[in-house]
């Protein structure tokens, strides 16, 4: 058989062949379309299915449970509201502090979050900054200093940190220009993201310690900041992406046009990167929502969130109560689904196409 | 064109704005960009700078424009000197290269934009729109997206954004560039007239000659930052200061043919020709356009030589013939048919022809005498 053979090519194309080759560039063969729909479908049992156990199992009786699996309702087992009524009816009070501490941390630390993280990746994608290698090390250094006399000498505080600063400040301006080497801001990227790099279970003691000093414990300020700061290493990464992906043209042409760098980053770039911003947005979100360890060293009573709520199902002498953790874990889930679907609209592809070229 | 057009041109408008560019320096870490550059722009005048990739002509715009800060220099505009004034705060306009349009904006609320951070009025701002718009032929489009229009209406709704506030100065970079060869001729007939309705004072930067020939009133020609020469096309065309801007200009290029002066005559390749205002003794450079010479029968001629192709260009046969290891380009009628490899002469109205130092590139004031023959 030649290569080129034109009968060859014709039968190629033809009866049981079709089925494996993909009609154009950019489309599926018969084959892989059976194949791609079956991984899917499966997949998506896998993933729907515990969803509906959940919300089986949040109308089953103590006793539809314990007396091994019960798969359909009505079938199998008779539906029944109690664990709803006991949570939303009759400890209503229980169920509700708990849920708006989960959303008023998550929001404001949310909400923190993305300002200071969009405006830090900002600065990052727009403005080169080359601190000294010197100077950050100068800055330690006095930090470290007034920190250990603080602890140690037991000076006072504010005594430590004015002289400190004074002399960070002395010694940057008299010998900042012999320091050569500098970093730019791919080092203070990376530096943000090396924070993620500790798990952040081995912070939670320390941390526990310092709002523990500062008489913080249990309060929704503590796990607010906490939140911020663990997830603005992310949000910085990722919006500084989106950012950098602005063309810098439109800023400058927006300037020219007369607008004022507020204008700018309001009128031009934030509508722009509203892709990256929905996407941020929904990440930090989530993590906030549904973060267990450090709210449950930080918080007791007061500050309880709805993972903690969930736990609290579990234990005691009546064993695990799955009705009622059901039915915490579906209106836990319920905002996130919400808040997914409208910041979806957003997520869109394309937005920047016929900025600049075609 | 004289000074005196020029002039003429710039009564049409009393808001046309003169620009002084002062001793202008910059540079980027251990790269001096621009180097001492001083150009004065009449008001209304169409200026272009010209001049090869990384020459610092963009550069020079930008610090025009204030989107770079120069690191010596001043630019005064009008009566005000605005080196240190922030770019929104100029009222200069300018094109990009890429347009630049606001993806997430209609071409409506693209060219109003100017006005809007100005807080002029919505209705004004939209009979101001519909103007500009109108003047481009854009009025048809104006609910549409950047993504929904081709290159050269995107072309058009950044002109529209940039005439839509009239301001005093106009600042081009390349922007025809992104359009296909029959769009650039077209909008550049666009823009030269709308330039001269408007009658405000113009820079734009390209680094296609035949741009800078057909809009500019003065090209200014460029070359590792430094300003080569300036005039009018036809001077920079006719009387090209150096052998860097005779080089640049015209397409083909210029031919060049190394030699050396000795007693008041060019000598090179066994040729001898008189000079009149005879310069001193050296290496010389003698430059002739290919539209000035003729292939013409061996021994006919001045420059004895091999033909290497003829390409028909359409309008003009294009005879590249060898003179040793010089490449000479000669513009033949479309008739004209030659073999590959055959012996021709190259003959050409000497008084036509340039000389230049060839050690500092600068034309020579000698001139070569007429050869009666």
């Amino acid at each position: 058989m030649t290569f080129g053979d034109p009968t060859q090519r014709a039968r190629g194309s033809s009866g049981i062949g079709r089925f494996f080759e993909a009609p154009q560039i950019g489309r599926m063969s018969p084959a892989s379309r059976l194949i791609v729909y079956s991984l899917l479908l499966f997949w998506s049992a896998f993933v729907l299915f515990p969803l509906y156990w959940i919300v089986i199992t949040s109308v089953k009786l103590p006793i539809d449970v314990n007396d091994g699996p019960a798969y359909l309702p009505f079938i199998d087992f008779a539906p029944n509201m109690h664990a709803w009524r006991d949570l939303l009816v009759l400890d209503l009070a229980e169920t509700v502090k708990p849920y708006r501490n989960s959303v008023i941390i998550a929001l404001f630390a949310t909400i923190a979050c993305m300002l200071i993280g969009s405006m830090a990746a900002y600065a990052l994608a727009r403005i080169e900054y080359k601190p000294k290698f010197g100077t950050i090390l100068l800055f330690v250094v006095a930090m470290v200093g007034a920190s250990v006399s603080v602890g140690i000498w037991g000076v006072d505080w504010r005594l430590a940190a004015a002289s400190a600063g004074a002399i960070f400040v002395l010694l940057a301006r008299a010998l900042g220009r012999r320091f050569k080497r500098s970093v730019g801001n791919g080092d203070i990227l990376f530096w943000m993201i090396s924070q993620r790099i500790l798990p952040p279970v081995v912070t939670v003691v320390p941390v526990y310690m310092m709002f523990q000093s500062v008489r913080l414990l249990d309060t929704h300020f503590a796990l607010i900041v906490t939140y911020t700061v663990v997830n603005l290493p992310i949000v910085v990464w990722l919006m500084y992406d989106f950012f950098s992906g602005i063309p810098k043209d439109l800023e400058e042409s927006a300037q020219l046009d007369g607008a004022s760098r507020l204008t700018v980053f309001y009128e031009i770039v934030l509508p722009l990167a509203r892709t990256g911003l929905a996407a941020t947005t929904l990440l930090v979100l989530i993590f906030s929502w549904n973060e267990y360890v450090v709210a449950l060293f930080l918080s007791t009573t007061n500050a309880q969130t709805m993972p903690i709520l969930v736990a609290a199902m579990n234990g005691g002498e009546k064993g695990v109560l799955w009705w009622k953790m059901c039915v915490v874990i579906i209106i836990m889930i319920i905002p996130v689904v919400l808040m997914a679907l409208v910041l979806q609209r957003f997520i869109s592809k394309g937005i920047l196409l016929g900025a600049v070229k075609g | 064109m004289s000074v005196a057009d020029i002039e003429a041109a710039s009564t049409a408008t009393s808001r046309a704005q003169k620009l002084s560019i002062r001793g202008l320096n910059k540079s980027f870490g251990a790269v001096h960009v621009v180097k001492d550059l001083s150009i004065d722009v009449e008001p209304g005048e169409f200026l272009v700078l010209l001049g090869p990739s990384g020459c610092g002509k963009t550069t020079g715009l930008r610090m025009i424009a204030g989107l770079e800060v120069a690191d010596s220099g001043q630019i005064v505009l009008g009566d005000s000197d605005v080196t240190s004034v922030l770019p929104k705060y100029r009222d200069v306009a300018m094109v990009f290269q890429s347009y630049a349009l606001y993806p997430h904006k209609t071409v409506a609320d693209n060219i109003g934009f100017p006005l809007k951070v100005r807080g002029l009025p919505i209705e004004q701002r939209a009979a101001a729109v519909r103007e500009a718009a109108a003047q481009v032929h854009m009025d048809d489009y104006l609910d549409r997206y950047p993504r929904q229009l081709s290159g050269g209406q995107r072309q058009r709704v950044a002109l529209a954004r940039a005439i839509v506030r009239r301001p005093s100065v106009f600042l081009m970079d390349e922007p025809l560039s992104n359009l296909d060869a029959k769009l650039r001729g077209y909008m550049r007939a666009e823009l030269k007239h709308m330039q001269h309705e408007l009658g405000v004072t113009t820079v734009y930067v390209t680094h296609d000659q035949v741009e800078a020939m057909t809009l500019a009133h003065r090209v200014a020609i460029m070359d590792e930052g430094v300003l080569q020469q300036i005039g009018t096309p036809r001077d920079v065309y006719d009387r090209p200061a150096n052998l860097f801007v005779a080089g640049f200009m015209g397409s083909p290029s210029m031919n060049f043919i190394r030699g050396s002066v000795e007693n008041g005559r060019f000598e090179s390749h066994g040729v001898s020709l008189p000079l009149v205002d005879a310069a001193p003794g050296g290496d010389v450079v003698m430059g002739f356009r290919p539209e000035d010479a003729q292939v013409v029968d061996p021994g006919a001629g001045l420059f004895d030589a091999k033909v290497f192709t003829a390409e028909l260009t359409g309008d003009v046969t294009l005879v590249t013939v060898a003179l040793g290891d010089t490449s000479l380009a000669v513009k033949m009628p479309k008739e004209y048919e030659v073999d590959y490899d055959s012996a021709v002469a190259v003959t050409l109205p000497l008084p036509q022809a340039f000389l230049f130092d060839a050690r500092s590139g600068q034309r020579l004031p000698a001139r070569f005498a007429e050869v009666a023959r």
